[in-house]
């Protein structure tokens, strides 16, 4: 049951005119009414009133959403975020047992192995009180984590280079629902980067981001380092002139990973990156604050394969609209579920182009 | 604890059909799940929304059937013929005189799958998208390539380009860029019968009466549009923003009237009265605000902005500058208060009417006296917007916090109905008649009219299919 507070934030987002539902990328691509952000608020409200009979089509609706926060951007009401009722009836459907089933399959796979990939190495290379987090979709992409090796090697800087094995933020169980595995999750990861004595993490994830920043004080879990996005430290590294780069003449178009822009409104980094490489950009119609997500994040990736299909599919027509010569994101996730388009993450546009040698800065 | 109907139990489609829809628009296009049955039981109707927030529903569809092309509008509608299964079509549900409600329990015809920007046609300054595009992603598609197209309703971020046409919609920005009907130069639609509609873009033609008007403000009875191709301007290079406050609504009303007779175009023109000045711009308190944006090539934009200042000081208005403009540009899509009075059991809702310059003021003075009377009425206030040379749309908008809310709804629309026709109004501007103003049709164009319609309607629509219990009764 919700609280009074709750209650009335929900149903002031159940009774409003849906004003947010141009901007969400499930409703856009499924075409569905139900999909939009008022009507999951007014299912959830309905829900909580035990007003519903198809408890499975009910919880269907909410492993739908993309968790993307678009909606919350774009509310008339300050400080709401559908993705708190979403999330908690998430977990409703957990401890009933009532998750579709390639999210259940994701977490006995996450079980096993303590991460969503399965079965993976270590890594941990270096020494340093700076981090280097390598995330579950940057594991799986050897590009990003061979760029990311480079730029620390050129740049002198001294990073450790950690993840792999069980070492995982726990999204995939947050939105799943598992709300005691995710706090297992996050203790987990504060305890092994206080145990490396890491006083900052660089992410290459959002989504591992927004765990770390936002979600983890929820359950009681302070990281006690600052975390910052791979797009602010390679930004910072071009102007302080620690890597030098070749720049190029060519038209790029950035897409915008979802979690990065709506929660951290962090959309000029990526861009400056690009900038610093010479690229000229190329801006979709829907981009910084009113891009749509990829469709590979967690909330819609875990529900339904055919919906995120259906995503990516518009996201991937919307970037080749600007027919660029090169696509850019700055999530591995990103780059993994639009590779159709070729995109890159800007973590390997920035390697491909050093031209300075080990620690050789210009500055 | 279960929802309840008030309208009608829910609705059954035959199997047979169900099954034959299926094969159209393919098995996960067609669904009978309760989640989606809830979500398609209503639009923005804000005394169904009042109710729904307890799980009152007016009832629910028996399906809802989500083609992807023209052609799968055409073969379910011809399936719905031959199996006479009623169907009520849905656009944004975004309407707030219930025209996309199932009220029996009707199939839902979704077209938001239907939602891509086709083409922009510089030369011609045309463009072309799907009816069931978002209008402020057909704006930002458009804004991405320089134009716009200038229909900004309240309703920008979740109403759709069909259901502007359906409604004979109008935005705030139609001083300038005109009227939905101006906008629209062609179209596609499927005629009830599940024919095919297709009327070319030209700026203007004589071959018979406007086949396009036929659908324009139909809210599908007459068929559904899938595709339009619509009017677009450049981005303007110069934008001014100046307000005035007056003593009364008189006064601010002589201003407009004069800017529209000297045929200065600003796109945007709002006379808040002592109550909405209060609300929106709090420093200025109980006084009239009138505001304008006068936007576009920089030239003419400096020539009417001249005029429009002239004016004003003639007629008294004090100049207050570009301030209360901002506030509105920022506040105007915010309709957070209403959800929040709903909540405690307050009822809210708008109403806009059209009346000449000639009974403009004393239609005001009337509609807020008469609906301020209704038992359990507690805020009752209006802006005058879209401005013609010969009169102007007033919008009131009222709330109630009475011991029956329907008795205080029903007594409050009808006040405000009677004021209207009293003084030689029209009872809807630009949000239409859905079900719930079909009661005053006969008032507004007489017998002869509402038969007209019917005759019309059935024409089209020989079996009755199409929206039923909308505009005017199928007869």
């Amino acid at each position: 049951m919700l609280d009074k507070q709750e209650l009335q934030a929900l149903t002031n987002c159940a009774l409003c005119a849906n004003m947010c539902k141009y901007t969400c990328p499930i409703y856009l691509a499924s075409g569905s009414e139900t999909l939009s952000p008022q009507k999951i608020a007014r299912l959830i409200l309905y829900e909580d009133k035990d007003l519903l009979e198809d408890r499975q089509g009910f919880f269907d609706v909410v492993f739908s959403s993309a968790m993307c926060g678009a909606c919350s951007r774009h509310c008339i009401y300050e400080a709401y975020d559908l993705r708190k009722f979403i999330q908690k009836a998430r977990s409703k459907a957990h401890r009933e047992g009532a998750l579709p089933e390639e999210t259940r399959k994701r977490l006995e796979t996450f079980r096993e192995f303590g991460n969503p990939n399965g079965e993976r190495q270590l890594v941990d290379e270096g020494t340093s009180t700076a981090g280097y987090f390598l995330s579950c979709s940057g594991y799986k992409d050897e590009g990003v984590l061979r760029a990311m090796r480079r730029i620390v090697e050129a740049s002198g800087q001294q990073v450790r280079i950690f993840g792999g094995a069980d070492i995982c933020c726990g999204a995939p169980l947050y939105y799943a629902g598992d709300t005691d595995g995710f706090e297992g999750a996050a203790r987990k990861m504060a305890a092994d980067i206080r145990e490396k004595g890491l006083d900052r993490v660089i992410v290459d994830c959002p989504n591992c981001m927004r765990m770390m920043t936002k979600v983890y004080p929820e359950v009681g879990v302070d990281l006690q380092a600052e975390v910052i996005h791979t797009s602010e430290f390679l930004l910072g590294l071009l102007r302080e002139g620690r890597i030098e780069v070749r720049k190029e003449s060519a038209r790029a178009t950035y897409h915008d990973p979802c979690i990065l822009a709506n929660d951290f409104h962090i959309t000029e980094a990526p861009r400056a990156i690009l900038g610093e490489l010479g690229f000229e950009l190329q801006e979709p119609a829907y981009s910084e604050n009113h891009a749509h997500c990829c469709g590979g994040p967690a909330g819609a990736r875990i529900g339904h394969a055919g919906l995120a299909d259906k995503v990516r599919t518009m996201r991937i027509a919307e970037l080749k609209q600007t027919e660029a010569e090169v696509y850019a994101s700055a999530c591995p996730t990103c780059k993994a579920v639009l590779s159709e388009s070729g995109i890159k993450d800007v973590t390997e546009l920035v390697a491909e182009r050093i031209v300075n040698g080990p620690g050789q800065a210009r500055a | 604890m279960k929802l309840t109907t008030y309208f009608s139990e829910r609705g059954a489609a035959p199997p047979a059909f169900i099954e034959g829809v299926r094969d159209i628009v393919g098995p996960d296009n067609v669904s009978q799940k309760e989640c989606d049955l809830i979500s398609y039981s209503l639009d923005y109707w804000l005394y169904g929304i009042l109710l729904s927030k307890d799980g009152k529903l007016p009832s629910l569809p028996s399906a809802i059937v989500s083609p992807g092309t023209t052609e799968e509008v055409q073969e379910v509608l011809r399936l719905a013929n031959r199996f006479e299964v009623p169907v009520t079509p849905f656009g944004g549900g975004s309407g707030v005189l219930g025209g996309a409600v199932p009220l029996g329990g009707e199939v839902v015809l979704n077209l938001q799958r239907m939602n891509r920007f086709m083409s922009l046609d510089e030369t011609s300054m045309v463009a072309e998208a799907e009816a069931g595009i978002i209008g402020g992603n057909l704006e930002r598609e458009l804004n991405h390539r320089g134009y716009a197209m200038g229909n900004i309703p309240q309703s920008l971020y979740c109403s759709t380009l069909g259901g502007w046409i359906a409604t004979r919609a109008v935005g705030q920005f139609s001083t300038k860029y005109g009227k939905i009907e101006d906008m629209v130069l062609g179209m596609e639609a499927v005629l009830p019968t599940g024919e095919l509609l297709k009327v070319k873009p030209v700026p203007r033609r004589s071959v018979g009466p406007s086949l396009m008007e036929l659908l324009l403000g139909s809210e599908g009875i007459m068929g559904i549009v899938t595709k339009a191709v619509v009017s677009v301007h450049p981005l303007p290079e110069s934008t001014v923003k100046e307000s005035f406050v007056l003593d009364s609504v008189a006064a601010a009303l002589d201003v407009v009237r004069r800017v529209m007779r000297a045929e200065a175009r600003p796109a945007v023109v709002r006379i808040f009265d002592d109550s909405e000045s209060e609300r929106y711009f709090p420093e200025i308190g109980r006084r009239v605000t009138v505001i304008f944006i006068i936007e576009g090539e920089k030239d003419l934009v400096a020539r009417d902005t001249e005029v429009v200042r002239r004016i004003a000081s003639e007629g008294g208005g004090e100049a207050r500058g570009e301030a209360p403009v901002d506030i509105w540009l920022r506040k105007r899509f915010d309709i957070g208060l209403g959800p929040m009075i709903m909540q405690h059991g307050g009822v809210v809702d708008t109403i806009e009417v059209v009346s000449l310059f000639k009974d403009a003021k004393a239609l005001y003075d009337d509609m807020l006296a008469s609906m301020k009377a209704v038992e359990g009425a507690l805020e009752v206030s209006g802006h005058f917007s879209h401005f013609y040379k010969e009169g102007a749309c007033l919008y009131i908008t009222f709330a109630g916090l009475p011991k029956d809310a329907h008795r205080y709804y029903l007594d409050t629309w009808n006040a405000a109905m009677e004021a209207t026709l009293r003084h030689n109004g029209s009872i809807s501007h630009h949000h239409g008649i859905g079900f719930w103003r079909t009661r005053y049709m006969n008032r507004e164009l007489g017998d002869t009219g509402v038969e007209l319609l019917r005759r019309l309607r059935q024409a089209a629509d020989p079996n009755s299919i199409m929206n039923r219990g909308k505009v005017v009764d199928a007869g």
